[in-house]
């Protein structure tokens, strides 16, 4: 697992001692060219890299997350710690894959590398609102849903919640073996819900408002795997229409402050709940505290097939209306999604979501902005282009080569049958030995099985790029 | 994560006995060889994680002093010192009322770290802290170290130093399985096996409460790096039922095997039930006698021992003045005893988590 570089070895203590200047990179940095910086959030930032070139190979794209120090004394970053001890258990075809943890010792950071992936869904909702201006085509937004729903229902039925997915958070890899295939990325919310030993929500709110179910918005103490579906919900329906279901005003304060406002864009869409259709509503906090707001009001019937634009008799409309079912307990489960008859009529989902059924255009997303002039510190530097030593010194010239490349290029069509969906199992062990062994011929998932001594920490992970992405959750990322 | 099957636990961190010995055996040599080379053993973790080898000390090259030189402490030694600090891991868990399942995700981060590494080469009172302090946070049984530092009266910043050297000598796989869930698990199963009745529960409680007394036992032996979780759990309710006698427990285990899809007979699994009790009988707590003689070696190993002749003069003067930082660093924190500290453990630690026991 992570090299570490800076232990382990005597004499070592001067490559930091030194480092004020990057000139000095430290160890586990020079198997990287430092492309630039794809992200940012609360958390830290997101770098994009090349690994080295191996010879005749070009290097492969790396989203390297780099997590902000935690507050003073409060050693490593929990949020890393949690997302790393949960990757490192988990292994799905639509689950962004962790390639490598690096320390960064001079000031205890850790730095994530993953397999990079070009697109997700808010750039490609985004590019369609305001590029190309029509929908997108049923065949995606299937498969996109399928391979969402894919990854969930293995990250669920493996006692993990999410608990943040949002459009930026759902990855689409670009050009290359996997294109168009679904990541879910960002786990640094997500927990384990076995016995929990606290109830959830002492460990505060999360996911995003607009994706946040109405359990969560009353203040339910104990939430379950179906917050993620609701969230799912909301995407689908986004997907389809291009702009988020519910666009709630977020009331800013501390802590978890009651989202009236959130609250009244879903009961406009959905009418409003009862008692008869939800009974444990009556539990949850906000519903029995905020009577005046909540209850006084009374909402009309539901107009959610007209806001998505789609049938009462549709399939379509029937598994969106189950996903954003009010009662957590009713609510479908990525499992049952899966069966959904959505899933069994044409166009079936496939393996590529970008290639769409013949006859209909690719269209051509633009790729990750990059900002090439920030270094692995996060600072900007001034002169992107520095002699070889620096993180920076590839990266102008990279880049460049890089955005050029990945447009031009024609795209093998290589990923193009369909899936049924009872032949699930069977496709997705068959793309997996296949895309593993062809891609990553060391060993993939960081060493497991491979027995290390004390020296783990000097060992050096040559075969660590493989791949694709990550997906930035930017700050500004706001309509 | 509930599928200990596609665990990191159960890929790479259940060994067999070969395996360990030999993990112990290399951990001891590599030791060994930093103290021949560089007269001293212990690492120096920086504040800022970075760990270091020794300074080289003259008596090193010196080998006509070859008797002066620090003796290694052997295997069993190791063993015993690995096993001292366990006890001590229990102690402070209980004495800050963690739940079970935050001590025994330390317990197993200590042992796999000593896997890595020699006694000799990370002191194991700062390592079993950093231990304690990082199952609390991936446990959300949040500590802070200073609060954990200032209920034992030990230097903070010590944890956080090590914290990333034990999460990198974990391979950052953090998620362990420990086998207080799996009796609970079954326990609920005997209840329908059992076909027991309200009346009857109180057994079945008395036989859990037994079961995770005799498994924080098997918790304190080698084998929770050889068996996976349930087996030991299995191996702790046999022992519980053997006083309690609860249920006819070979038949249990058929219904058991017979409901899944196992890959052992139930003779495999008596088996290694009894290999796991053997563990059991055959852990042996150091004398005080050991500890001594054990902690002088360790001292001399980790560079604080007496053969410099002005540290000799200190030592009869008893007045031990405080050394210059750039000396050997761990000095400070290894003055006191390290069983004298735990008296010092807060009582009243303010712990508002259920401790989940029934």
């Amino acid at each position: 697992m992570g090299d570490g570089s800076a232990s382990g070895n005597r004499g070592h203590n001067n490559n930091h001692n030194s480092h004020s200047g990057h000139s000095n990179k430290p160890e586990w940095l020079q198997q990287y060219d430092l492309i630039g910086k794809i992200g940012e959030g609360t958390y830290g930032l997101v770098f994009l890299a090349r690994t080295k070139s191996p010879p005749n190979n070009r290097g492969k794209s790396i989203a390297i997350k780099k997590f902000k120090q935690s507050k003073d004394g409060d050693g490593v970053s929990p949020t890393a710690i949690r997302e790393i001890m949960l990757l490192r258990e988990i292994s799905h075809e639509n689950v962004v894959k962790l390639v490598n943890v690096h320390i960064n010792h001079a000031d205890m950071s850790l730095y994530l590398a993953f397999d990079y992936a070009e697109h997700d869904l808010y750039e490609i909702i985004r590019h369609h609102r305001d590029k190309v201006n029509h929908s997108i085509n049923q065949y995606t937004i299937k498969t996109l849903l399928w391979q969402l729903l894919n990854g969930l229902n293995y990250l669920h039925s493996n006692w993990i919640i999410h608990r943040d997915l949002k459009p930026s958070n759902i990855l689409v890899m670009g050009d290359g073996e996997e294109q168009g295939v679904v990541k879910i990325a960002d786990f640094g919310l997500a927990r384990i819900y076995q016995a929990p030993l606290k109830s959830l929500s002492e460990n505060g709110v999360v996911v995003t408002i607009w994706y946040r179910a109405p359990e969560l918005l009353l203040g339910a103490k104990h939430y379950t795997s179906a917050v993620d579906m609701w969230a799912v919900g909301c995407i689908f329906a986004e997907l389809l229409t291009l702009k988020p279901l519910f666009q709630g005003a977020e009331v800013k304060a501390i802590p978890n402050p009651f989202q009236l406002d959130q609250l009244d864009k879903i009961f406009k869409v959905l009418g409003h709940p009862t008692l008869e259709k939800w009974p444990t509503l009556a539990n949850l906090p906000h519903w029995q505290q905020d009577l005046q707001h909540i209850q006084g009001h009374k909402y009309d019937n539901t107009a959610l097939y007209s806001v998505v634009h789609l049938s009462l008799k549709s399939p379509a409309y029937d598994l969106l209306s189950k996903m954003l079912e009010y009662d957590p307990r009713k609510r479908i489960t990525a499992a049952q999604a899966l069966e959904h008859e959505y899933f069994r009529i044409e166009p079936l989902p496939g393996r590529n979501a970008l290639v769409p059924t013949q006859g209909e255009k690719v269209v051509n997303y633009p790729t990750r902005p990059v900002d090439t002039t920030t270094d692995f510190e996060g600072t900007t530097s001034i002169q992107p282009s520095q002699p070889v030593s620096s993180g920076n010194a590839v990266s102008g010239s990279m880049s460049g080569a890089h955005v050029g490349m990945n447009r031009s290029m024609p795209r093998p069509m290589l990923n193009m049958q369909r899936m049924q969906p009872q032949g699930m199992t069977a496709y997705n062990l068959a793309s997996q030995a296949g895309m593993g062994g062809g891609m990553n011929p060391g060993g993939i998932p960081m060493q497991r099985g491979v027995s290390q001594a004390h020296h783990q920490q000097q060992l050096r992970r040559k075969d660590t790029g493989m791949g694709m992405g990550y997906p930035p959750q930017q700050k500004s990322r706001r309509f | 994560m509930a599928d200990f099957q596609t665990s990191t636990h159960r890929a790479k961190w259940i060994f067999t006995p070969e395996d360990l010995v030999g993990k112990y055996k290399a951990a001891n040599q590599r030791a060994i060889q930093t103290l021949e080379k560089y007269g001293a053993t212990l690492m120096e973790v920086d504040v800022d994680g970075t760990i270091s080898y020794p300074e080289p000390q003259v008596i090193a090259k010196d080998n006509a002093d070859k008797h002066s030189r620090p003796k290694p402490i052997s295997i069993e030694e190791e063993q015993f010192m690995r096993v001292f600090y366990e006890n001590k891991l229990q102690e402070v868990c209980k004495n800050f009322h963690f739940p079970h399942k935050v001590q025994a995700t330390a317990l197993i981060y200590f042992k796999r770290f000593y896997l890595q590494w020699s006694v000799m080469q990370h002191h194991p009172k700062n390592i079993m802290l950093t231990c304690i302090y990082a199952a609390c946070k991936i446990e959300e049984n949040h500590v802070s170290a200073e609060e954990l530092g200032k209920g034992i009266s030990q230097d903070h910043q010590m944890i956080l130093n090590n914290e990333m050297i034990v999460y990198q000598s974990l391979e950052f796989d953090l998620i362990v399985y420990a086998p207080y869930r799996s009796i609970e698990g079954f326990i609920d199963d005997m209840e329908e096996f059992c076909g027991i009745n309200d009346d009857q529960l109180q057994i079945l409680q008395n036989l859990l409460h037994a079961a995770k007394m005799e498994v924080d036992k098997i918790m304190l032996t080698d084998a929770p790096l050889l068996f996976p979780p349930g087996q030991l759990a299995l191996a702790a309710l046999r022992g519980a039922n053997q006083v309690h006698k609860v249920v006819d427990f070979e038949r249990y285990l058929r219904s058991i095997l017979s409901r899944q899809s196992s890959e052992h007979t139930v003779s495999e699994l008596i088996e290694f039930l009894n290999a796991i009790d053997s563990w059991a009988r055959k852990y042996k707590f150091p004398s005080d006698k050991d500890l001594k003689h054990i902690n002088r070696k360790l001292k001399s190993c980790w560079g604080l021992s007496s053969h410099d002749e002005s540290k000799k003069r200190d030592k009869k003067s008893k007045h031990k003045s405080k050394r210059s930082s750039n000396e050997v660093q761990p000095v400070n924190l290894s003055r006191c005893f390290p069983w004298k500290f735990f008296v010092l453990l807060r009582k009243d630690t303010p712990n508002d988590h259920p401790v989940r026991l029934l």
